[in-house]
């Protein structure tokens, strides 16, 4: 057997490992998601609004109600985490883009630009479910605030990566660009995430306590659903980066081809 | 349901489309990433495959 067809079997054998571990991943994700929505539906208490309820409700059992009670905020359960795993992602991405400016390895690059792939897909989660939040409590699908104009930016830095990647032809350029383009964008990441904290007049909600304040009603679903929307990402992440490797290989096989058919 | 109570609970029927609207389409972006990635990754093996077998053919032949 020769060298290339070799390495061929050993790399199938690596990826075969690592789809098992990213299947594994996925569905631990899937397990502590899912356990995160139906706590987060049957558990967690609703918290009260701003709207002040005359006379008061009295329950069966005693427990007073003074606020109109704000459903919509069960939508943070799951917003949020899938958010907090956006940033991760594109801080990733700059990680690799760093590495691979310092080493010029095409796997950095890969990496880089998988974290990329991925995190554009957990950016459009954000925005689809903070939409939908936006227009029922602020009756309007979109606001120019701090929180989503910086998001908005994130988003658009992130299509326009992909684009660059595109408009160059030569791989090392591509790539070097492509890093330096990953780490501009990753700026954005902690700005749209401090930016509530920083500009007071935000309108967008946010945790004002450093301990969150919340009780463990409704941090434990919180916690599972970042670990598990964590889990899923790397899950997902090691999935597509198995398929970009997938892909060289196609194209070193074919280069082994052609070799032989030359012969 | 007393009036008051009814009121106080009047959010979670109009906001509850929104809420599982935002659940079910974050879950469905994501699987059909994943499945868009499995389907393309299922084509590309089967692709190595072939690849695999003519090299194996061109190799048996040249000796």
């Amino acid at each position: 057997m020769s060298n290339a067809l070799e390495h061929s079997y050993n790399l199938a054998q690596t990826r075969q490992k690592w789809t098992t571990i990213a299947v594994i991943a996925l569905i631990l994700g899937l397990v502590l998601t899912t356990f995160d929505v139906i706590w987060a539906f049957f558990r967690a208490p609703i918290v009260a609004s701003d709207v002040v309820i005359d006379p008061p409700a009295v329950l069966e059992g005693g427990t007073v109600i003074t606020n109109q009670l704000l459903f919509s905020q069960k939508i943070f359960y799951f917003h949020v985490p899938v958010a907090i795993v956006s940033f991760v992602l594109i801080i990733a991405a700059a990680v690799y883009a760093v590495l691979h400016l310092m080493h010029h390895s095409a796997e950095t690059d890969l990496r880089s630009k998988t974290c990329m792939e991925v995190g554009l897909v957990f950016i459009i989660g954000t925005m689809i479910s903070g939409d939908l939040w936006t227009r029922h409590d602020w009756g309007v699908w979109w606001v120019w605030e701090p929180r989503l104009t910086t998001y908005f930016i994130l988003t658009l830095l992130v299509i326009a990566y992909f684009v660059l990647r595109t408009a160059i032809d030569e791989p090392e350029r591509k790539a070097r660009f492509s890093a330096v383009f990953a780490i501009i964008a990753a700026i954005d990441a902690p700005i749209s995430f401090g930016i509530t904290r920083l500009i007071p007049s935000s309108i967008h909600p946010v945790l004002e306590r450093g301990d969150s304040g919340m009780s463990p009603d409704m941090l434990i679903p919180f916690v599972c659903g970042i670990f598990g929307m964590l889990l899923v990402a790397f899950g997902i992440f090691r999935l597509r980066l198995l398929l970009q490797e997938q892909k060289l290989e196609v194209e070193s096989l074919k280069a082994r081809l052609e070799e032989l058919d030359r012969q | 349901m007393d009036e008051i109570l009814a009121y106080a609970y009047s959010d979670v029927i109009v906001a509850a489309p929104y809420v599982i609207g935002a659940y079910v389409l974050i879950w469905v972006a994501l699987l059909i990433f994943v499945i868009i990635m499995l389907n393309s990754s299922k084509k590309t093996q089967s692709d190595i495959d072939a690849l695999r077998e003519a090299i194996e053919r061109r190799e048996k032949e040249q000796k």
